[in-house]
């Protein structure tokens, strides 16, 4: 799958912009704050309609502006025309010139998996990270993920309500308690059948990685084994005091084991940088067996990360996403840009919000 | 942003639009400005419509459907089963029932359904009123049909249980939206947030 064209109207800091992107890897080069990142943003937003910065439609109109406008070529199976526009009074949707109904009429036209900084939190941050990579991961691939996740989280906040009111009402809280165990159940089994699949795919990313040939073990921990409803039952005194579902899925644990040891607390900080961008790796990896064709990556200022070693495991895995007619997007500095790969790379300048192609 | 502010009278006008169900603000405003345009006559007439309907149209003492006499047409009606009773959340469902023409016994208006995030309690239900018309003695099916969310469910399960015991069946109809594949773009967008909300912390 590849973006063959970008049409930026009043996008964070683009006024204008007309790209045609080939097949292959492209490098966006250029001093900091020049509108590299935002690219990248617009790519994702495209594919995901979410900033993957977290920032909402208002931060992405440049400023003094109404509204911007995102228009992408997705080129797969077939060639689908993207086009978004988002004011504070208007927001339209399009698919070939067709207004969008149904967001699952519409994901999946263009993939991408990012690469950011914010990556490291998958090693380092909460288990909630760790859950939402899995979430987000099912979410794409299994029909129906998604509605029994919005289930299962309403059916949990429906019920914290619910130990909150006094007196208790039992048989309002085993209503919900239904529904409680009947959301959380596939999602336990959904992300069971998961992790075995990842793991062999973030072990290997992660030896290509670090030279050291560490091994990378992911292993999911259900914070409930066997019977949710029994476990539900076990808990009954102590939920009564908290006033709180205390188990279920919404506490799940993607455990990292780095040489058999918990990452989160053994591993270096290179170390955990090489896991993050294996977990990335794997996602990238599903994604394309899932789909059969492998998503756009977009990789937001990684290179300057890493250290040489990690570099060169890194780039012949990036480089392999390319070969299927796929495309890698990379934003790089002047001192970080991968010289190593040398002419196979598209290289572009980004100044100010404006696009140019450097020749080879 | 909006144009320079309306008289006073226009913005209360909208206001008060804006408050019905459906309308948004830009809708309630478009409408406001043109209702003081109108003839006075035909606006006059307008607000005598919207008095006598609400002053000639109360939930109906059986079922709580809405009704100019007491009780109900459906109530009333000696044709109908009455050992089938239909629940429903809203007065509005027994009107989409009823029209589909297929359901022959009587109807029971909840009046919602459970809600614990937003307040709405079994107390706050006409549970009351159904469990005194189960227990009148000739009702033998309570067929639920109440939307299939989380919180439709849930008022089912509840109802199963407290109905269980009283002799009859209670079956469920799927009414509303089928789970999981109903879901609006909106709708969809903002629950999407609920896996990926990030902060805004990255590069
Ligand atoms: N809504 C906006 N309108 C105009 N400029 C913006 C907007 N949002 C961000 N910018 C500008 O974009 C630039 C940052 O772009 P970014 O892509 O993050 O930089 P980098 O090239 O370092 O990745 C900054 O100059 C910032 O002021
Ligand atoms: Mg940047
Ligand atoms: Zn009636």
């Amino acid at each position: 799958m590849h973006l063959a064209r970008l049409r930026l109207r009043d996008f964070r800091n683009y006024a204008r912009l007309d790209a045609e992107f080939a097949p292959g890897f492209h490098v966006l080069l250029g001093r900091n704050a020049q509108g590299k990142t935002n690219l990248l943003e617009a790519i994702y937003l495209a594919a995901t309609l979410r900033s993957f910065r977290g920032a909402g439609g208002h931060q992405l109109i440049r400023h003094g502006q109404q509204g911007y406008f995102i228009g992408a070529r997705a080129v797969g199976q077939a060639t689908r025309e993207i086009g978004i526009y988002w004011s504070a009074a208007e927001r339209r949707l399009t698919l070939d010139r067709q207004k969008v109904r149904r967001l699952a009429d519409y994901l999946g036209t263009l993939r991408a998996v990012v690469f950011c900084a914010e990556d490291l939190q998958l090693v380092k941050g909460t288990a909630r990270v760790r859950r939402r990579f899995m979430d987000l991961l099912l979410a794409q691939t299994q029909p129906g993920y998604l509605a029994w996740l919005l289930r299962y989280l309403q059916a949990v906040r429906s019920r914290n309500a619910v130990l909150k009111r006094m007196p208790l009402d039992e048989a309002l809280l085993e209503g919900f308690t239904d529904e409680l165990v009947r959301a959380g159940e596939p999602i336990i089994a959904a992300r069971q059948r998961l992790v075995p699949q990842l793991a062999p795919l973030a072990q290997s990313a992660c030896q290509s990685i670090s030279s050291a040939g560490e091994t990378l073990e992911l292993s999911y921990q259900p914070q409930v084994r066997g019977e949710l409803r029994a476990a539900l039952e076990a808990q009954r005194a102590r939920e009564r005091v908290r006033r709180a579902t205390l188990v279920g899925p919404h506490l799940d644990e993607l455990m990292l084991l780095l040489q058999g040891r918990p990452a989160a607390t053994f591993a270096s900080e290179g170390q955990k940088r090489t896991l993050a961008l294996a977990l990335k790796m794997a996602q990238a990896e599903f994604l394309t067996g899932a789909h059969g064709v492998p998503p756009i990556l977009l990789i937001d200022d990684v290179m300057g990360e890493l250290d040489q070693s990690r570099r060169a495991g890194l780039l012949p895995l990036l480089e392999r996403a390319q070969h299927a007619r796929g495309q890698v997007f990379m934003t790089c500095t002047e001192e970080s840009w991968p010289r190593e790969l040398g002419r196979a790379l598209l290289r572009w300048e980004v100044a100010e919000g404006a696009l140019k192609a450097v020749p080879a | 942003m909006g144009m320079t502010s309306l008289p006073e009278p226009v913005e209360r006008l909208a206001a008060a639009l804006g408050r019905l169900p459906g309308l948004g603000p830009r809708s309630a405003e478009r409408l406001a400005l043109h209702l003081v345009q109108s003839d006075a006559s035909q606006v006059r007439s307008l607000a005598q419509c919207l008095l006598d309907a609400r002053d000639t149209i109360a939930p109906c003492s059986v079922c709580g459907a809405l009704t100019q006499s007491q009780p109900c047409a459906l109530c009333a009606d000696p044709g109908r089963d009455d050992t089938l009773i239909c629940v429903v959340e809203s007065a509005l469902d027994v009107l989409r029932i009823h029209k589909a023409g297929v359901f022959h016994g009587r109807f029971h208006v909840l009046g919602g359904r459970l809600s614990p995030v937003s307040g709405v309690g079994p107390e706050d239900l006409r549970l009351d009123e159904l469990e005194g018309r189960v227990r009148g003695g000739a009702v033998r099916e309570v067929i639920l049909a109440l939307a299939t969310d989380v919180e439709g469910d849930a008022t089912c399960h509840y109802l199963a249980r407290r109905l269980a015991g009283a002799g009859i069946k209670v079956s469920r109809i799927a009414h509303g939206l089928p789970a999981g594949s109903g879901l609006e773009f909106a709708d969809e967008l903002t629950l999407a947030h609920a896996i990926e909300g990030r902060r805004e912390i990255c590069g």
